[in-house]
């Protein structure tokens, strides 16, 4: 490891993860796919480690038309679980889509939710960011910015978050379950990110000791005959998006009813391109609605010197899922 | 037996673990080491505070510029023995302690005082500092045949055009690594090395010592590229002055990071290229001009514009190369140093002229077909490349190439694209040794290193072919400075080198035995004619095939410890009557989403002629190896400097991206084994073949995908929808 110390201790039960993970300096580990590069790098050096790989919280199961994911359920599990595919297979078709196998049989859906930027000044201590070393500066701003936001970004951060699943889960309007110091609640996946603002230190409006312990996704089928992920990177496997969409749409009598558009590598969190479902309500699919949705998803892009590419890349996209969900049923 | 397609001698070993790296040689006592870097790009180095390392538990040994001076003065040791600092990430010191967690916390404990000046951080930086490298390689940087200028303003067609190349980096699986142990005044040093013998001149220089006091080892390597030469030498003599002052064994093990900036890379180019072509297609005129990064302390310039000069028939042709001094990394050769890169503009701005005057790419190549080399006003040895251009054709179904645009599979628009593969070969004086033993097994040597490519493997063959001996018989030991002196792995020139100094041991070995088995009344072929005897199924049989004996047999009888020869084979002569080079053709055909800019190559068909195959399935997989490095440098890989701070962004395997499984075309490789008898042995390299020409087909065949011209590496999405 770094050749600093830390301590490890593993939880006995998830109560016991919540009063270990507040101790000062402690983080959750799990699948450590991510944990364990940040510590190598000096990106994060946590003083406790709390392994919580071993609690019961790999279910994946059905419970009528509510699909539940256990915090801990590993990605490959999740991608190959039939209830998974039958309900939500554009969770399937992002879970595929992303890291690698070995990676994939490691992680865990939680720590993929809450895995950190892939910005490259965060993740060397040779360089300036202020996600990692607040008031330090950001070296992307007017540095290698190519894969850095378009939406959401500020002065002081303009990392974008790299999870493919969590695009498809705000598409589906997930749910998380969180246990924290005061109780077990339940919030909006779209609601545990946060904007980097002043203090990009914080991803998530979560606690340190707040243990999500499982995700869930309400009648998801309604999306399931008409949903996609589309994932555009640099090589065929094992890289993230440049820019991703998952498009997911229900009709009725040919008519657009319902629309959900998420953006991935393009903002600090999965972007809601809310215009763009407007547009689409009441609408036929077919070109010109795409087109349509396709130029509303990039009217508020604010691209920096190299990433300007992204944005004609996602209105393409954009429009490209479209097109796939948006065929004869 | 050669010309087999013989399984690698070592596959064993290496599947099951067996096979000991340089890094994994077992040493009791041993400490472990770690460098102290130093973060700013140009300054010196005031002051080295490390009394809170010394104190960190299982502290050993630091040693910097002070202990360094012990070392005799020369080009390799300078960095470690002054303190300027030329480039961000350098090493200033060594920290040597019980273990790698404590080197490590220790290292860190180490405060770097430095005075700092301001760095150039790139080549636009320093344009007007820009000079003429004095050579590239062994042939001058520049060179002027006929009067480019004048055939340019002349011509029917004229492709001026602006070519470049991004920084690579080597990466190989196995990083840079020492492992190494003095006993008195001598030293055993197990160490990641294309060349044993060169590392055991250096270190027997720097340490002032006989050659013979110090032994360096190398029986695996985990792949080279070209990083595993003289810039590893300075920071594995730290790790020797520790080990020397500590009087234990010390290893260091270079991080990943670190290979991005301590052992070289592909240096960046910026190709200006203008052709000048008649109104058939054929050239009047190249003029070829490569600027590149260069440190500041070394000069290094690829050959990158030499390709130029031969590859193709033109009677005016100029060729330059310039380069500008960053205060980064030091470039050194990257495979297929210089032809890779400079054919990329090439080879480019020959498809870009074949589009113009809507000649067929590969005819317009035979147009142009250099029957001689023009540059040194001399005959090949042999060049086949006609014969690449049909046979690659053909296998590759090019006559069936779709207008550009036209064709589809699903969302991508599908291209082909060809270019012209080249590289001189190269050989070097060797030595090797041969010994049968009266068991009927074959011993083999050489001090040559395997860099993973099949040394051992045609070695054994060679050997074995020669004295009729099955393979399974065969030992063979590589790798070592007490074994018979071998080249240096560079060049794809190994095997080449080997091969008439095999002959030698082995025809040497033939003659002993067969004037021991005629002139012995005891034997069967007793007064047979020495002339004509053949070697084979572990017998030596007579001429007539009436009469034999076992080598065993004969062994037995007459020398029980077995009988050996030496071989030797020198370098060539610089002035040769000819030159020898690979010649090869690359087909590739792409898949481009217009739309969303994603570029696949699916399938790539080869052909090269690199004179006498010894072993084609191992010659392949060189083939196929150095194809998917060229498809990296055409479509991923790519070295970032982050501009303000001078260093390297995203060292690592995440974000420097190679080509990965679901990257791999189809290959379809074919070889023409040729009998060149101007060549000793017969034997050209292969590695570096395979790296040259990808690049530009790749790049050729996006254009014909989508009709968009990318004239630079790598290709990325924003090069398609941009």
């Amino acid at each position: 490891m770094s050749g600093r110390g830390f301590d490890y201790v593993r939880a006995a039960d998830s109560a016991d993860a919540v009063v270990l993970g507040a101790q000062p300096g402690a983080a959750f580990l799990a699948g450590g796919t991510d944990l364990m590069q940040l510590s190598k790098a000096h990106v994060q050096a946590p003083g406790l480690m709390v392994d919580i790989s071993r609690l019961p919280l790999s279910m994946i199961v059905a419970v009528d038309s509510e699909l539940h994911l256990g915090a801990l359920a590993r990605l490959s599990d999740v991608a190959a679980h039939p209830d998974v595919a039958r309900h939500a297979p554009l969770i399937v078709a992002a879970v595929a889509s992303s890291a690698s196998g070995q990676i994939r049989n490691m992680a865990t859906l939680g720590g993929n939710l809450l895995q950190r930027t892939r910005c490259v000044y965060f993740r060397s201590d040779d360089f300036p960011c202020n996600k990692r070393l607040p008031g330090s500066g950001c070296g992307a701003l007017d540095g290698e910015n190519r894969q850095s936001a378009l939406f959401g970004a500020s002065a002081a951060c303009v990392a974008t978050h790299p999870s493919d699943l969590a695009v498809a889960l705000v598409t589906l309007d997930a749910d998380v379950d969180i246990l924290g110091t005061a109780g077990a609640r339940r919030v909006r996946l779209a609601d545990v990110y946060r904007l980097p603002g002043d203090t990009p230190q914080f991803d998530t409006t979560l606690a340190p000791d707040d243990l999500v312990t499982g995700v869930r996704i309400g009648d998801a089928a309604r999306f399931a005959p008409r949903s996609t992920y589309l994932k555009v990177r640099d090589r065929a496997a094992f890289e993230f998006a440049v820019v991703s969409v998952a498009a997911a749409l229900r009709l009725e009598n040919g008519v657009i009813v319902e629309a959900r558009l998420v953006a991935g590598g393009v903002a600090p969190l999965p972007w809601r391109l809310t215009h763009s479902e407007t547009a689409l309500i009441g609408r036929r699919p077919g070109a010109s609605a795409f087109a349509a949705a396709g130029g509303l998803a990039v009217t508020d892009a604010r691209p920096l010197v190299q990433n300007g590419f992204k944005v004609d890349l996602l209105r393409r996209a954009v429009i490209r899922a479209l097109e796939t969900v948006g065929g004869e049923a | 037996m050669t010309g087999d397609p013989v399984l690698r001698y070592e596959a064993g070993l290496k599947v099951t673990g067996q096979a000991m790296f340089p890094a994994e040689a077992p040493m009791a006592g041993l400490l472990h080491a770690v460098l102290v870097t130093t973060p700013i790009g140009c300054g010196e180095v005031v002051d080295l505070e490390a009394s809170q390392a010394r104190l960190a538990p299982g502290f050993a040994d630091l040693v910097s510029y002070s202990e360094a001076e012990a070392l005799k003065p020369s080009g390799v040791t300078a960095l470690i023995r002054e303190r300027t600092i030329h480039f961000p990430g350098q090493p200033v010191a060594l920290v040597a302690a019980e273990t790698l967690q404590a080197a490590r916390v220790a290292a860190r404990a180490v405060t770097v005082e430095v005075r700092s000046r301001a760095a150039v951080t790139a080549i636009d930086q320093a344009l007007d500092q820009a000079f003429a490298a004095a050579t590239v390689g062994r042939w001058p940087a520049a060179s002027r045949r006929g009067d480019a200028d004048a055939a340019l303003a002349g011509a029917h067609l004229v492709v001026r055009e602006r070519y470049d190349t991004a920084v690579n980096n080597h990466h190989p699986m196995e990083p840079c690594a020492v492992v190494c142990a003095w006993d008195g005044d001598t030293v055993t040093v197990h160490t990641t090395t294309q060349a044993v013998f060169g590392t055991r001149a250096i270190i027997a220089h720097a340490f002032q010592m006989p050659l013979t006091n110090a032994r360096v080892v190398t029986r695996f390597l985990g792949g080279g590229f070209g990083c595993k030469g003289q810039l590893w030498w300075p920071w594995m003599m730290l790790a020797m002055l520790a080990s020397k002052r500590t009087g234990r064994p010390v290893r260091l093990e270079l991080t990943r990071a670190q290979m991005f900036t301590l052992v070289g890379r592909r240096q960046e180019t910026v190709q200006d290229m203008a052709l000048g072509l008649d109104v058939e297609g054929r050239l009047t005129a190249i003029t070829h001009h490569a600027l590149a990064q260069t440190s500041t302390h070394g000069d290094y310039s690829d050959t990158t514009a030499r390709v130029s000069r031969y590859l193709y028939a033109c009677a005016n042709v100029t060729t330059g190369h310039t380069l500008v001094r960053t205060n980064e990394p030091q470039p050194v050769p990257m495979r297929g140093p210089g032809v890779g890169p400079g054919t990329f503009a090439l080879e480019s701005a020959l498809d870009e002229a074949a589009d113009r005057l809507d000649i067929d790419p590969v005819d317009l190549r035979i147009r142009n077909f250099a029957d001689h080399d023009q540059d040194a006003g001399r005959p090949w040895t042999s060049n086949r490349l006609l014969e690449c251009f049909r046979l690659g054709a053909e296998r590759f179904g090019w006559s069936r190439r779709p207008a550009r645009g036209t064709a589809s599979g699903g969302r991508f628009r599908i291209g082909w694209g060809m270019a012209s593969s080249c590289y001189p070969a190269h050989r070097q004086a060797c030595r090797a040794r041969v010994q049968l033993n009266a068991d009927g097994s074959l011993l083999v040597q050489c001090g040559t290193q395997d860099m993973g490519s099949g040394t051992y493997t045609v070695l054994g063959q060679m050997a074995a072919e020669a004295l009729g001996v099955s393979i399974a018989e065969v030992t063979v030991e590589l790798g070592d400075t007490v074994l018979p002196e071998g080249p240096f792995s560079g060049g794809s020139q190994v095997t080449a080198s080997l091969a008439p100094a095999v002959e030698t041991a082995t025809a040497a070995l033939r003659a002993k035995l067969t004037r021991w088995a005629t002139d012995d009344p005891l034997s069967p072929l007793f007064g047979c004619a020495e002339d004509g005897m053949a070697f084979r199924d572990g017998l030596i049989v007579s001429r007539t095939g009436n009469a034999a004996e076992s080598l065993a047999a004969l062994l037995t009888r007459l020398a029980p410890e077995g009988a050996d020869a030496e071989g030797s084979a020198a370098a060539p002569a610089v002035d040769q009557a000819f030159t020898a080079m690979g010649w090869g053709a690359v087909f590739v055909e792409v898949g481009v989403d217009p739309d969303l800019g994603e570029v696949r190559a699916r399938r790539v068909g080869a052909v090269f002629a690199a004179g006498r195959i010894l072993n084609p399935l191992l010659a392949k997989s060189q083939y196929v190896g150095g194809l998917i490095g060229g498809i990296g440098m055409a479509l991923h890989e790519r070295t970032v400097t982050d501009r303000a701070s001078g260093r390297i962004l995203g060292d690592g395997f995440a974000d420097y991206l190679i080509p990965v499984h679901a990257d791999m075309p189809a290959f379809d490789i074919a070889m023409i084994d040729e009998a060149d008898p101007h060549l000793p042995g017969g034997i050209q390299g292969v590695g570096m073949l395979g790296s040259v020409g990808i690049q530009a087909a790749i790049a050729n065949a996006v254009f014909h995908a989508v009709g968009r011209r990318v004239r630079h590496l790598p290709i990325r999405i924003e090069d398609i929808i941009g």
